[in-house]
Formats: structure tokens, sequence, C-alpha cells
């Protein structure tokens, strides 16, 4: 097993009343993308704050490359490079003399800087807009800005607080395609995001979290394993009786059926031949239906099934 | 690390176009509104050359006519007299061509269009001629030998009222208003010394939590900001001052090198004061910013850049608000240069203004010395 780089022990933050991390455990070994998955307001950012020693804890333990983090440890602080949930650049310095200044203030040598610099712009595709002003720059190329600003000193750890929000999709795909560029090149990776689609193309392994709790922890294939759920069917019927939704329900794998607003759902939970059976009973009491869908498990069901509610809050923005 | 931050953020501080315009443009163009302003006064021997005044006799006054035909004889007669009836004579003031008629009946009156110094060195001159007149028409009938020497006396008189009026510590009073012009160019620092340390505070502002994050220790940071601070705010003194001195070429006493030398000690204590609003409290660096401009407003208006004559009253009323006002200190440096000449007391203001600097410095890093915050 590979060497752990993070490790947050019982890990306690309150804001006056409210309990923002209540007991957190995490490890993040080397080479990871480690995905921090959770709706708005589970505490993701207050997390990484804690991991940064930005933010003072009431309690726990937080250990970064093997040493207790302090806001003097140095020489781990040379290992990180941060991403914030806000654009941190000055505005009156051009992409180049930002992604400098960040740079300088990791990296002394200024030969080697300014080849990290270099390799920075290429890096986020911004070659055409160094002498560009952040205020000249379109939202998606000023993320791009932030991150290059965060990574040029190239950090063995880099962690990125949801660096797609308000992002149009294209930059964001450019985004994570970068994110696991980084990745390959050798960067462990903490990424944060609620939304569950980008976690899951990119994140080796994935902890959600919620209310400050971590809910669950593992790889997308053990979080779905967790739950019961196996497989979810959707069928579009104008008219049911309760009869026939009875007989739905008796079915060996079905654990769940619900009918309202023309769709049926159907949970099951094991079982290969769930849709093929549903179908006959529909049949057989001459139901007419529109289309059908059968789904493996998302992340959502994960959360969905752990908390009994859905993350799926701000899919979309 | 310290010249690399100190680099960038010197960079960052004099393209803001804000601090360009408050810090850089504004005092040069108050400072041209106030020469414009006092421009005339300045040029005392143009008014003098310019005054016209017409003259209506309704009535023959022969001691008058000597007196204003002796005015005209000499050779820096201030007034120009035009002789005309009534009618011609209120056309010549509605037109703005006099700026005063004098109309010579059983009594000598003066009529005026509007206020001004012209009008009233028409007036003082009527004033004395009324006064003397009697002692000019009792030496006439008796002694006429004397009467050349006693219209010369009374023009001396007159003379000495007008350049009193003009010069005479009124001068030096004009002056003032742009060596409070320097000291405010000096404490607007406050609002760069702001930036300094909130730029460097994790809980205020995105870049501060960037640096807080970087393996940097932060007193280093944020002296090197503060650094960067005060050599922006430099900066703007120097263009201030060189334009009040060689450019308005406004007389400030000889002693070039000490009007910079103070200037700088005024950006210092302005830098100090803002790095501690910023420090201090957890509002916004919006909220800060204006906190820190307003202060440096009302310091300056305590000290009379507003209103002239606000510091010899606070001085009347409540003294120890000039021993501490940092507008008012600064602005004493130049006064103790250019019209006290007194270099003990000097030293005795610029101590205190360094002592004020010191006290805000530290307490600013007192009050960032921690290291995590409770809340971002
Ligand atoms: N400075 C603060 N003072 C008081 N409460 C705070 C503060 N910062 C965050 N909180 C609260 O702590 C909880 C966790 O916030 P946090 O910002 O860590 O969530 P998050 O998971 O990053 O959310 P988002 O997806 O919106 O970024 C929230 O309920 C939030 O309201
Ligand atoms: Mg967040």
């Amino acid at each position: 097993m590979s060497d752990t780089i993070v490790k947050i022990e019982n890990l306690v933050k309150r804001y006056k009343e409210l309990t923002a991390l209540d007991h957190l455990n995490i490890e993040i070994r080397e080479g990871e993308v480690f995905g921090l998955l959770g709706p708005n307001g589970s505490g993701k950012t207050t997390a990484i704050n804690c991991l940064l020693s930005l933010l003072n804890y009431d309690k726990g333990n937080i250990e970064v490359f093997g040493k207790k983090m302090t806001p003097t440890s140095y020489d781990i602080k040379q290992q990180i490079g941060v991403i914030m949930q806000n654009v941190a650049v000055l505005d009156e310095l051009t992409v180049w003399e930002n992604i400098n200044f960040f740079c300088g203030l990791y990296i002394k040598e200024k030969k080697k800087r300014k080849q990290y610099v270099q390799e920075a712009v290429e890096f986020t595709g911004l070659e055409d807009f160094v002498k560009f002003y952040p205020k000249k720059l379109s939202g998606g190329l000023l993320r791009r800005l932030n991150i290059a600003c965060g990574i040029a000193h190239k950090p063995k750890l880099i962690i990125l607080d949801e660096p797609t929000v308000a992002v149009d999709p294209q930059s964001r795909n450019r985004i994570l395609e970068g994110i696991q560029e980084l990745n390959h090149n050798g960067a462990t990776i903490i990424y944060t995001s609620h939304y569950m689609e980008e976690v899951e193309q990119i994140c080796t392994r994935i902890a959600i979290i919620d209310k400050g709790k971590n809910i669950a922890i593992g790889t997308k294939d053990e979080l779905k394993k967790m739950i019961h759920n196996t497989e979810t069917i959707t069928i579009e019927i104008v008219e049911l009786d309760s009869g026939t939704l009875r007989k739905i329900k008796s079915l060996e794998h079905v654990y769940n059926a619900v009918f309202n607003e023309d769709h049926l759902t159907i949970k099951c939970s094991g079982g290969v031949h769930n849709l093929i059976d549903v179908l006959a009973i529909l049949k057989e009491d001459g139901v007419s239906f529109g289309r059908v869908y059968s789904e493996l498990p998302t992340l959502n069901d994960v959360f969905l099934e752990i908390t009994g509610k859905e993350m799926r809050d701000t899919e979309g923005q | 690390m310290f010249l690399h931050n100190l680099k960038y953020e010197f960079l960052n501080n004099i393209r803001q176009k804000d601090v360009i315009f408050w810090v850089m443009c504004f005092p040069i163009i108050l400072g041209t509104f106030f020469y414009i302003g006092f421009g005339k006064l300045y040029e005392k021997e143009e008014i003098f050359s310019e005054i016209h005044i017409a003259v209506t006799f309704v009535k023959e006054d022969d001691i008058f006519s000597s007196v204003i035909g002796k005015m005209e004889a000499a050779d820096e007669s201030p007034f120009e007299f035009r002789y005309a009836d009534t009618d011609e004579a209120e056309e010549m003031l509605e037109k703005g061509d006099v700026s005063g008629i004098i109309t010579v009946d059983d009594e000598i009156s003066l009529t005026v269009m509007s206020s001004g110094m012209e009008q009233s060195v028409i007036k003082s001159f009527l004033d004395q001629y009324k006064s003397q007149k009697q002692i000019i028409s009792d030496i006439s009938a008796n002694d006429p030998s004397k009467y050349t020497e006693a219209i010369n006396a009374l023009y001396a008189e007159i003379d000495a009222i007008e350049n009193n009026s003009l010069t005479d510590g009124n001068m030096n009073y004009y002056d003032t208003y742009f060596m409070n012009l320097i000291t405010m160019a000096a404490l607007f620092g406050m609002v760069t010394g702001v930036f300094s340390a909130t730029n460097n505070q994790g809980n205020l502002s995105a870049i501060g939590a960037r640096k807080c994050l970087s393996p940097n220790n932060r007193f280093i940071t944020m002296t090197s900001s503060l650094t960067a601070a005060f050599i922006t705010q430099l900066c703007s003194v120097i263009i201030a001052t060189t334009f009040v001195l060689f450019v308005l070429k406004i007389d400030m006493g000889g002693n070039i090198p000490m009007i910079y030398l103070s200037g700088a000690i005024g950006a210092f204590a302005g830098i100090s004061i803002g790095f501690f609003i910023g420090s201090a409290g957890r509002m916004s660096v919006a909220v800060k910013d204006a906190i820190a401009t307003s202060i440096s407003m009302f310091c300056c208006f305590l000290s009379g850049l507003m209103v002239g004559n606000m510091k010899p009253l606070i001085e009347e009323k409540c003294p120890v608000i000039n021993r501490i006002n940092p507008a008012a200190l600064i602005s004493d440096l130049f006064y103790c240069l250019t019209i006290y000449d007194n270099y003990a007391r000097y030293l005795e203001k610029a101590v205190t203004l360094l002592i004020i600097s010191a006290i805000f410095i530290t307490g600013g890093f007192l009050l960032t010395r921690r290291k995590t915050y409770e809340n971002l």
C-alpha cells in the first residue's frame, strides 16, 4: 500500500454554536485523486482550511507528509499548492506577473521560476493572454489563471476547492483533464465538489461528507457496493392501478416502487432479470407504457440511501 | 522573498487606477485650482496698474482734482482714472471697463457693481482721502508751498494701506494651503497602508489567504508589503512636492531636501496609521478603506486644508488636537521650515510623528500576530 500523505483524525471545528466538522476522519494516499463530495455547507471548505492550518480547530489531529501540520510548517507548505474557491489574484498585475508573483513565494531561483511560470502558462493554455490583466479575462480564463497561480511551483499535493463553480462546460472539461494530467505527472490531488458527475469522472477515491461527518469513504465501486440499491428502473406510464403496483412490489429483488406524475420508479437490490420481470407484469395486466430506463446506482443513490436526502440541489448551475 | 513581494506589491499599488487618481493626480489638480484661485493675489503689480476708475464731476472740487492728478502723474500709480459723465460712467461700469465710479458732488461717493479686492482698494483710497481732506485744504489755504508735499503724504499713506492689505503675512497664509496639500498627499497613505495589511491576512482577502499558505514568515511578508506601500506613497508625495515647488513655484523656503524629508515622514505616518486600520477588526476591506479615507480627510480638515483658519481656531479651543493630529504635525513641519525657521520645533514635531507611526505599526503587528484564524 502506498504512503499516507494526509491524515485527518477526529477533526472537530465549531463556529460558535454551529459544529461545522464533527469528528471527521480522512486518510489520503500518495498518487490519489481524492474527492471530497458533499452538498453546500457540508464543511468541505472548512475541512480544507483546517488541513492547511489557516483555520484553528477545536479538536483533532492533522498530519501532512507524515508530520504534524502547523502554521509554520514551511517545509510542508512548500509542497502544497492550493486553488481556493474564490479567485485570488492581484488585479493590477498581468497574467504572467501574477503567476510569477505567487510562484516566487515558493521558488526563489529566478531562472527556474521563469521556466516554471512558462510551464504553468502552457499547462493552463493561457499563452495568448500572458500580457492581459485579470479584469480582461473571461470567467473560465480567470479560473484557469487562478489554477496556474496555485500550481506553478510544482507542488506534490494539490488541493482544489470547487475549481469549476460558474465555469462553462468546455472550460470545465479542460480543467478536469488538467487535474488528471497533474495527477499523472505525480501529484496527489484533493478535489472538493458538490457535482457528483465530476467526482465520479476523475476521482480514484471519494469521501462523502454531510453536516461535517464523513458518511462514506472508498472508491466509486466500493461506495456503490455499500448500498442496498443495485439498479433503478424508471418507466413512463400514464395510469397504474394499485393492484399492479402491489404485484411489482412483491417481486423478489424489488425493495421499493413508487408511482407519481406518470413515472414508475422501482428500486432493486441484486437479481439480474429485474427489468424483464417488471415488464412481464405490466404486459400481463395490459398496462401500456412509454420509455423505459434502467440505471446503475450513482453517487447520488449512495448519498440518498445513507442520508435519506437528495444531494442534487444545485445541479447544472 | 522580501524584495520579490516588495516589487510586485509596489507594481500592483502604483497601477491601481483609484490610487493613481487620489494619491497622485488629486493633489496636483487641487494644487492647480488653488494656484488659479490665489493667482490674482500673487500678482500684486498687475492689480495696481489695472484698477480703472471712472470719475464724474457733478461739482468742481479742486483738491480732489489735484490729488488724482498727482496720482496719475506718479510712476507706479495703482489707478487709472477715466473722466466721464454719469451715463458714460455707468455704461463703463456695467461693461466691466471700470471697477467703480467716483462721483464728485458736495460729498464724494463711490458706486460699485460687486465687491472684491479692487473695490476695497478704491474704497480705502476714498476713506483715506476724506479723512485727510480737511488737512489738505487747510494747508493749501495757509501755506500753498506745502501743498504738493501734503498730497504726496496722502498718496504715500494710501500706497501703504494697499501694500499692507496684499502682502505681509498674507502671502504666507496662501502658501500654507500648498503645504496642507502636500500633507494631504502624505496622509492619503492611510489607504495604501490599509491594503498592505489586508493583503496579508488570510481572513480578510483571498490574496492574504494565499500568502498565508506560502512557506514564508508572516512578519517578513508584512514588512515587505509595508515597505512597498511606503515607497508608493513616497512617490506620490515627491510628485506633489515637486509640482508645488517647481511647477507652481511656491516659495517654501530654501531648504528643499528638508521639505522632501518632511513629506517622507508624513507619508510614513500615513502608511502606519493605515496599516493599523487594516489590521484591526474584521470589517471588510472596503469598509476599512472608507474608514481610512474618512480619517485622513478629517485630519486634514482639522489642520486647515479646507477651512484656512481651522488650525488657529483649534489652537485656541483645544490645542491638544494640534499636538497629536498627524495632519497638523506634518503641516507644522513645513511651517517650521518656511515660516518659523525653527529647527528645534521641527525636531519636536518630527519625533512626535515618528512615535505615532511606531505605535501604530507595532499595534498592527500585534493585532495580526495570530497564525490561524477562528473564522474565514
Ligand atoms: N466564518 C463562518 N462563521 C460561521 N459559520 C460558518 C463560517 N464559515 C462557514 N460556516 C458554516 O459552516 C458550514 C460549513 O461551511 P463550508 O463553507 O465548509 O461548506 P462547504 O461544504 O465548503 O460548502 P460549499 O459547497 O457551499 O462551498 C456551513 O454551514 C457554513 O454556514
Ligand atoms: Mg466550500
